[in-house]
């Protein structure tokens, strides 16, 4: 049997569109949720693709921190309209995030704003079994997570102490004290990733260094070896941890803006430097 | 050849200067016309290329400074030479251009091959002359206005006074002196304490044309402010500000982010000035701050489906029949997917203010005549562009039956963009900048 096939065209940008977006352009019949669902994961998908990047663009970062705040407020509205379903199994936002890690996005997770609770329950028993596959992040998730991020892309260049880079009250992420971190290797990631931004709080300007009240962040750090001979720049460390074995110099992660997890990061950090160190000045 | 990042004639249309993703401004001559080539007439020729800005990496933040040159924006000609400034993200650049024509020859302590002469061995002083010489152009940098920005410079602006300028980048605006490097002034300053708080950011800025205490500045949210130097050193306030109402019926998820403003340019008269955001361009009368007087929507398709609704050119409220949409919004999603939505169009004026351009996608530009209410869909491409022959109209159906020489929405390339043109300022020429290719149009002249 001869078929006489269609020859249909497909052009660069049809195969570069993912399929749910294009069935969100095309489908009329979508359900409002599902599409709304949608967007906002592509918001946090790009939000941590953009914390990856070592310069995120602060124009576009700003849009869809927008964009996830009004399909945030737009889904508080709605389920103030509806009766509270507490989960017993979430426990307040504070003082853990293994309940609320949606698999796929490990945003960072800490409460730091104050944010009512239970959301994310909500969130599972309103919507449907299809939208529970997609990745339901909870209010809290959101916008602790626009608000590290933006905080993240502050800069310091004012002669006054800068108040982002010491820990206050309630900006400080509170989850990096309390919680064992389950997922080390994440974390680092992220702390990682976070010292990419945390280098950006650094003026670029020269002529800014000795405003800058940076060696507060350092007191408890004995750097007293490494003042004067080691004049490395401080270089953010890689994305992955695989990556970083693999250079030949540890670098000091750059400071960041106040969590004492960079400072445990810097710890560690500092004893394979130290080990470095030894091999270079053995040898 | 490096993709293109910015276009721009000089005052008077003869020069026309590029600058490129590498840090390279190419600048193109108008040809005079010659008895023997009469045709040569609206020709440009490369008149100088030189390397304005270099990659620079900032040892403190481990980060890479682009050298692509943001925009370019001309002095007004006061001499023989030509100044323009160039920028990148950090760092604005004046140049200048000066011709060369002309050799001294007859040194008294110099040989012609340049060799010292011995002092002891002159016998006789003479008076070195003026020879001609092959014409040779030079790109000098005569200033570095650098340091002044945290944030990445978007746009600089000349002001009418030929002795200041502005340059802006996400937060802040900053006022700087020609001959004066090592300080500028912050005028604007966006920046919220608690950078958490951070809803908006300042997209482009211009000076008013004619009155050198004015600015504007438009944002992310799509609002435009004017303000006015003398009122206050810090600008913070403004004297008028710009906005739409939304139309209700209109909103979507991407409705913020399809209303950030690309561009923003005065007319030459200065009673006007022009707004470019994702699907349309808008015209401002600068006395009515409530809404635009002018929406032109970029991308209007031929709608099949109904033949009896006139596509309006001119939508003078908003959001018309649904049925007559633009075929980009129907995308939206895609288009944010793959970062299309956040792409920066340009717009500009021609000379007499009564025709308006901008660039779009599959290398379609579009121009529309303001009064006459007509507007051309063209497109920039070697297939369709020999010299000489007259280009034709494009037009991008949505759905149905596709005429002959129609492009169905579905088959545009959203990688063939056309972010830059520029006009003219006096004649009806204009470049269009196509990824890496530079386009000159002429008005066909019989």
């Amino acid at each position: 049997m001869l078929g006489r096939g269609l020859k249909r065209k497909l052009s660069d940008y049809e195969e570069s569109m993912a399929g749910l977006s294009s069935a969100f352009d095309s489908s009329r019949g979508l359900p409002y949720p599902l599409k709304r669902q949608l967007v906002l994961n592509m918001c946090l998908t790009k939000l941590q693709t953009y914390k990856m990047l070592v310069e995120p663009n602060l124009h576009r970062s700003v849009l869809i921190a927008n964009t996830v705040r009004q399909i945030q407020e737009e889904m508080r509205q709605e389920s103030s309209q509806q009766p509270l379903n507490i989960c017993p199994g979430i426990a307040p936002a504070a003082h853990s995030f293994t309940g609320m890690e949606s698999p796929g996005i490990s945003l960072q997770l800490p409460s730091g704003v104050g944010q009512q609770e239970s959301h994310c329950c909500e969130l599972r028993s309103v919507e449907d079994p299809i939208e529970n596959s997609l990745l339901i992040v909870s209010d809290d998730d959101m916008s602790s997570a626009i608000s590290s991020i933006l905080k993240d892309l502050d800069f310091v260049e004012d002669i006054s102490p800068p108040t982002c880079l010491v820990p206050t009250g309630d900006d400080q992420p509170k989850f990096p004290e309390n919680t064992g971190l389950k997922l080390e290797d994440d974390r680092q990631d992220l702390k990682g990733a976070e010292c990419v931004f945390g280098s950006f709080e650094i003026s670029n300007s020269t002529s800014y260094l000795k405003d800058l009240a940076i060696d507060d962040i350092f007191e408890d750090i004995d750097t007293s070896m490494y003042d004067s001979d080691f004049c490395c720049p401080p270089l953010m460390p890689p994305r992955s941890p695989s990556l970083a074995t693999e250079e030949p110099l540890k670098t000091f992660p750059s400071c960041n803006s106040s969590s004492a997890n960079n400072i445990q990061i810097c710890r560690t950090d500092l004893s394979e430097l130290d080990h470095i160190m030894e091999i270079l000045v053995g040898s | 050849a490096d993709i293109i990042s910015t276009v721009e004639f000089n005052y008077t249309g003869d020069l026309l200067a590029t600058g490129d993703k590498g840090g390279r401004v190419v600048i193109f001559q108008r040809e005079q016309e010659t008895k023997s080539r009469p045709l040569s007439r609206g020709e440009y020729n490369v008149y100088s290329t030189f390397q304005s800005h270099e990659p620079e990496f900032d040892y403190l933040k481990s980060l890479e400074i682009e050298e692509k040159i943001n925009k370019i924006r001309w002095l007004p000609q006061q001499n023989a030479a030509h100044f323009l400034l160039s920028t990148n993200d950090k760092t604005i650049k004046l140049w200048k251009i000066s011709e060369r024509d002309k050799r001294a020859e007859g040194y008294n302590l110099k040989d012609e091959d340049g060799r010292l002469r011995d002092p002891c061995r002159v016998t006789e002083l003479r008076v070195p002359t003026l020879k001609p010489m092959d014409l040779m152009v030079e790109a000098s940098p005569r200033r570095t206005f650098a340091n002044a920005h945290t944030y990445h410079i978007n746009s600089i602006s000349v002001n009418s006074d030929y002795a200041t300028y502005l340059s802006a980048d996400d937060l802040r605006i900053n006022l700087w002196h020609l001959e004066v490097t090592n300080r500028s002034f912050n005028i604007v300053d966006i920046k919220p304490a608690n950078m958490e708080e951070l809803t908006e950011v300042i997209t482009a800025a211009e000076f008013h044309p004619h009155h050198c205490n004015v600015f504007v500045y438009s944002s992310s949210k799509g609002t435009i402010r004017l303000c006015d130097m003398r009122s206050s050193a810090l600008c913070d306030q403004h004297s008028k500000f710009f906005e739409e109402p939304e139309d209700p019926s209109c909103r979507s998820f991407f409705s913020e982010i399809i209303s950030s403003i690309s561009d923003v340019k005065f007319s030459h008269s200065g009673r006007y000035m022009m707004t470019r955001d994702y699907l349309s361009v808008k015209v401002w009368d600068l006395n009515m701050e409530n809404r635009p007087v002018e929406t032109y929507q970029v991308e209007q398709p031929r709608v099949p489906s109904c033949p009896s609704v006139p596509v309006p050119v001119r939508v003078s409220n908003a959001c018309p029949c649904p049925q007559v949409h633009e075929y980009l919004r129907s995308k939206l999603c895609s288009l944010y997917e793959n970062d299309c939505i956040f792409d920066k169009f340009e717009c500009c004026w021609n000379g007499s203010d009564s025709t308006i351009m901008t660039g779009s996608y599959n290398n379609f530009f579009r121009t529309f005549e303001r009064s006459a209410q007509r507007d051309t869909t063209l497109e920039a491409s070697r297939e369709s562009s020999k010299p000489r022959t007259v280009l034709k109209p494009r037009k991008v159906c949505t759905s149905g039956k596709r005429k002959k020489d129609e492009i169905s929405v579905d088959s545009l390339d959203f990688n063939k963009k056309i972010l830059h043109t520029a006009w003219h300022p006096m004649e009806n020429i204009i470049a269009v900048a196509a990824t890496n290719n530079l386009y000159l149009f002429q008005e066909k002249v019989n």
